[in-house]
């Protein structure tokens, strides 16, 4: 059977809804293809998620799990709550978007619904991510080690479509984000994030759909927006207002937090933590894996992500970094969003291997063997190392 | 590469666009009929997860003030992973104090020097 008639058996196939027949009922070339992809489901016993904090919610994705599909499934993908969750009414949501404005709106569901409707894929990287790696001797905060990422297809309405009806005044300089979750302790101060009105305007959306199905409540029902390409904390989740203001918000979790503050800094005076840093994950073989030997032929896969200036090449080590080789880049790509590589590493007999992948972005930043940290434990783009044994 | 080298590499990319094709479609088969499989599952649960550290607070002086006042905003996990000197933990709970957390003088030194003990500065990178 040639690539052609392979394919149109898949879609056949597919559309017909045998696939709930199961893997044996494929020819053995299709058996074969599917037997070398890793299974959608979790081995029996092994949750995809890792709790780090039960409330409000911290869960971190495996990178067994991640590694299985270029999108995160919803009920996979990585949660990071601030403050609990609110309930939220769809019936009775109101986004108020006021300020700078020339004209105040309050838009319902259906008002938003009813704006053209985009979707866009884009991976969201918490900033703590990788903190726990850091291994700090003082550290605040979740110690996320390398799974607080996901990537999904987000569905909304572009924030530009939305400001525009509200006519930005001359002065309008920043767009705040305030969202309906609170703390227990009214002296609490609410998350809030702002982002300058020229990335507002340029690729921000009101999110109230990911991966084709309604946002879910823990992802920010019924509105969140979305930052492309910024660490997942710019992406306020259960937003209710959007503030145009001239000035960057003022907030705790602005001025405070999401700093790259340094012993004896002033957080206030250090740099904002905003676009992502350049960064890659090997999700496979895992981390202490046992990989047959087999044609001699080890397969090495993960993701790379960036910022803006994207991805613009993955290189794998397996000499300690004395030597790089590039990998190539398979399957979907679009604007900041991760991109899968994969490459093979010939091994003549069983051994113990290390290897190491290293991403370069598109303004030619490589990642570094160690990221230096800082007080935060932000942004740790360290450069990842798997040991594993190939056996005979 | 020098003769030496145990491995040899080989780049994987544009070369295998079709096999990946082949590989999605059958990905999306796969997909469909674990989807079916998980539909007949409990709908709206939480997914399992694994429980990365210790979800109760170490009994121990401290230990109820601890208890009723962090976990009114968050639960013991956020606690039970960190790992901060006397300075660092006096500077939380000074923050913790300032969002609402009320604490006689005699409880803020009780309960830093219960956190300092359990969840004192790591010695070891």
């Amino acid at each position: 059977m040639d690539d052609l008639s392979r394919r149109a058996f898949l879609e056949r196939f597919a559309r017909a809804g045998v696939a709930a027949m199961g893997v044996g009922a494929l020819p053995p070339w299709a058996r074969a293809v599917a037997a070398d992809l890793p299974s959608r489901a979790a081995p029996a016993g092994i949750p995809d998620l890792i709790e780090r904090n039960d409330w409000p919610e911290h869960w971190e994705t495996t990178l067994e799990s991640l590694g299985r599909s270029w999108l995160t499934r919803n009920d996979r993908f990585f949660v990071r709550s601030h403050l609990p969750v609110p309930t939220a009414d769809p019936a009775s949501f109101r986004l108020e978007v006021s300020g700078r404005v020339q004209r105040s709106l309050t838009l319902t569901l259906a008002d938003l619904k009813a704006l053209p409707f985009q979707e866009a894929t884009h991976t969201l990287e918490c900033a703590g991510n990788g903190r726990g790696l850091f291994r700090l001797a003082n550290t605040s905060g979740t110690q996320w080690e390398r799974g607080a990422i996901g990537n999904a297809t987000w569905g909304g309405v572009k924030l530009s479509l939305v400001l525009q009806r509200a006519g930005p005044l001359p002065e309008a300089k920043h767009v705040w984000f305030e969202a309906a979750d609170h703390a227990t302790l009214p002296s609490v101060p609410p998350f809030l994030r702002s982002v300058p009105i020229e990335k507002a305007m340029a690729d921000v959306m009101l999110a109230h759909t990911m991966n084709g199905e309604p946002l879910p409540e823990l992802h920010g029902a019924p509105l969140r927006a979305i930052v492309p390409g910024w660490f997942g904390m710019a992406s306020t989740k259960w937003v209710t207002r959007v503030r145009v203001e001239d000035a960057p918000s003022d907030n705790h979790f602005m001025v405070k937090g999401y700093r790259y503050t340094y012993p004896g800094e002033d957080p206030a005076a250090a740099a904002p933590v905003e676009e992502v840093r350049v960064k890659s994950v090997i999700t496979r073989p895992l981390s202490g894996a046992r990989v047959p030997l087999g044609t001699g032929k080890v397969r090495i896969q993960g993701f790379a992500w960036a910022g803006s200036s994207g991805v613009r090449l993955v290189e794998v080590s397996a000499d300690g970094g004395k030597t790089w080789r590039p990998a190539g880049f398979m399957g979907e790509t679009a604007p900041m969003a991760w991109r899968a590589w994969a490459t093979e590493v010939e091994v003549k007999k069983p051994t113990s291997l290390t290897v190491m992948a290293r991403a370069t972005d598109g303004s030619g930043v490589t990642q570094p063997l160690e990221a230096k940290p800082n007080l935060g434990g932000y942004a740790n783009n360290s450069i990842h190392k798997v040991s594993f044994h190939v056996r005979g | 590469m020098c003769a030496a080298d145990p491995v040899r590499w080989t780049a994987v990319g544009r070369g295998i666009s079709k096999f990946v094709h082949i590989r999605r479609l059958a990905a999306m088969l796969m997909l469909a009929g674990c989807a079916l499989a998980t539909l007949a599952g409990a709908a709206g649960d939480k997914p399992p997860r694994r429980i990365a550290y210790a979800p109760q607070l170490p009994a121990g002086e401290g230990h109820e003030l601890a208890d009723r006042s962090c976990r009114t905003c968050h639960s013991a996990m956020l606690i039970t992973q960190q790992a901060k000197d006397s300075t660092a933990w006096e500077k939380t709970i000074v923050q913790m104090e300032k969002w609402g957390v009320q604490l006689t003088p005699a409880e803020h030194d009780t309960l830093r020097g219960y956190l300092v003990s359990h969840f004192g500065r790591r010695t070891q990178k």
